[in-house]
């Protein structure tokens, strides 16, 4: 058999490659265009800091995937049955594919939740639900490639290049397993699980300019219940165009005073 | 990314560290090191892998075209990737670098997939059998079944293996560390092994073992369909 070869002539072509340093071609599709990570791992470890002080305060890390339903199952598999014996299990589940990622995510998600989603920036239902974090309060991470989403899409976008699905399918499977990898070293650092102190900011609404992101629950004529990552309120509307249910708005002091409609970015 | 050795002397400056800065740098770092371990891995193993995977695709291409259909099974973060293969089989990427342009959608499933189907045969018989039985049901000998493991050493693959061989179908396996139980299994006849011991670096070589295959599967029809 042909492993026998395999075995017999041992593991370990490395030596190979570091010493003659040759570029190894077994198609042209074998070939990576790249071998470095580049910028993307600092967008990574903010990734996994970010995740580790969630998954630290008690949330749930929802994975959505509707076009590589494969990728969001890894996922969740990977955080919560650890590869490594001794690793903490950790609360992740994949949004079932072919389900509504919104609606499903709406009724499922809990402030202090994670939602890590893997698409193209042309996926129009996983921007929709990523663009609704900050009214569910939870933290957003989009893993895609090709052309980038528009700043703010997420919380954190950890972008490749290249257009090639398969390249990047191939790349998604290290993103994701350093994701975990790395979420685990920030649980040695117990002292930066607590938020960072320069964003303690963004908690303050009174001293802010910035609106809080609300999604409508019910109207009842120039009021709205609105759904924030602090609960449930009901606000006044009269300052804009009348928001029907599941749409966005940004709320101040009381009052809606913009609509979002997607088209905006929404500022972080 | 281990602990200083010598924390347990100073239990309380972990706890007491407020700035991240070090800490992201380390990440970053230690992103970087697996990003190239994992790149070198790949290299290696598509290197060393070459000749077998010409091999099992053109084996596997001759089943196709004798009508068969591909059965992928694994467990855990194995299943996923029997998950994906069913979808890069059945619904391949329009365009891609890694094969010939129009790829051919080609039958194939993932036999981890039917919450139902599982659950049944675990608890009614056990986990050992939720593939073999699943082979029994639809298994025919133009198929190919096709199995993942990181350590080669999965029951209910090895069983599955052997009543695939039974029916006579073409017989696959993706396995990481020596190959483990899979690399001397005689119902086995190709085991492609990834040679690393690292679970993650494992499973992302297997990937790139499985779209090389695919590709060269694509290939390998194609040419025989070509007009001579």
């Amino acid at each position: 058999m042909d492993f026998e070869r395999f075995r017999a002539g041992g593991c370990d072509g490395s030596s190979r490659f570091e010493e003659g340093g040759i570029a190894v071609s077994v198609t042209s599709a074998a070939e990576e265009a790249g071998t470095t990570i580049g910028d993307v791992a600092e967008d990574l470890a903010r990734a996994s800091l970010a995740l580790a002080r969630r998954f630290h305060a008690g949330g749930t890390m929802w994975c959505a995937s509707p076009a590589w339903p494969f990728h969001a199952h890894h996922v969740a598999v990977e955080f919560v049955h650890p590869v490594i014996v001794g690793k903490r299990a950790l609360a992740a589940v994949t949004v079932p594919p072919g389900a509504d990622v919104v609606a499903t995510l709406r009724a499922s998600v809990r402030p202090g939740d994670m939602v890590v989603a893997l698409a193209r920036a042309d996926d129009a239902e996983v921007a929709d639900a990523l663009r609704r974090g900050r009214a569910w309060g939870v933290e957003t991470v989009w893993f895609g490639h090709g052309p980038r989403p528009a700043t703010g899409a997420a919380d954190h976008v950890v972008w490749l290049d290249g257009d090639d699905e398969l390249e990047a399918s191939e790349r998604f499977v290290r993103l994701y397993h350093m994701l975990w990898e790395l979420t685990h070293v920030c649980f040695e650092h117990p002292g930066l699980l607590k938020a960072d102190p320069e964003c303690t900011d963004e908690v303050c609404i009174t001293c802010s300019d910035e609106g809080r992101l609300a999604e409508v629950v019910s109207v009842e004529g120039d009021e709205a219940v609105v759904r924030t990552a602090e609960g449930t309120e009901r606000i006044d509307t009269m300052l804009i165009d009348p928001p029907g249910p599941n749409d966005l708005v940004l709320v101040h002091a009381g009052s809606a005073i913009a609509n979002v409609t997607g088209k905006e970015e929404i500022s972080s | 990314m281990s602990p200083e050795s010598t924390d347990f002397l100073y239990p309380f400056i972990e706890g007491d560290e407020t700035d991240s800065a070090s800490l992201l740098a380390d990440l970053t770092r230690s992103a970087e090191g697996k990003w190239a371990q994992s790149s070198g891995l790949r290299a290696q193993t598509l290197e060393r892998c070459e000749d077998q995977l010409r091999t099992v695709a053109a084996a596997m291409a001759e089943r196709f075209a004798a009508g068969g259909r591909l059965f992928a099974f694994g467990n855990g973060g194995s299943a996923t990737d029997a998950e994906g293969v069913a979808q890069l089989y059945t619904r391949p990427p329009a365009a891609t670098a890694f094969g010939p342009r129009r790829p051919t959608p080609l039958p194939a499933r993932s036999l981890a997939e039917d919450q139902a189907v599982l659950t049944a045969l675990s608890n009614d018989i056990g986990f050992d059998v939720v593939f073999s039985r699943q082979l029994i049901a639809h298994g025919h000998p133009s198929d190919i079944a096709m199995g993942f493991s990181t350590s080669g050493n999965s029951d209910n693959l090895l069983v599955a293996f052997a009543e695939a061989t039974k029916q006579g179908m073409l017989t696959v396996g993706l396995a990481g560390y020596d190959g483990g139980r899979m690399a001397a299994d005689p119902n086995l006849e190709h085991c492609l092994i990834v040679r690393s011991d690292s679970v993650h670096r494992i499973q992302e070589s297997q990937a790139s073992l499985t779209h090389v295959l695919w590709a060269y599967v694509q290939e390998a029809l194609q040419t025989a369909a070509a007009p001579v």
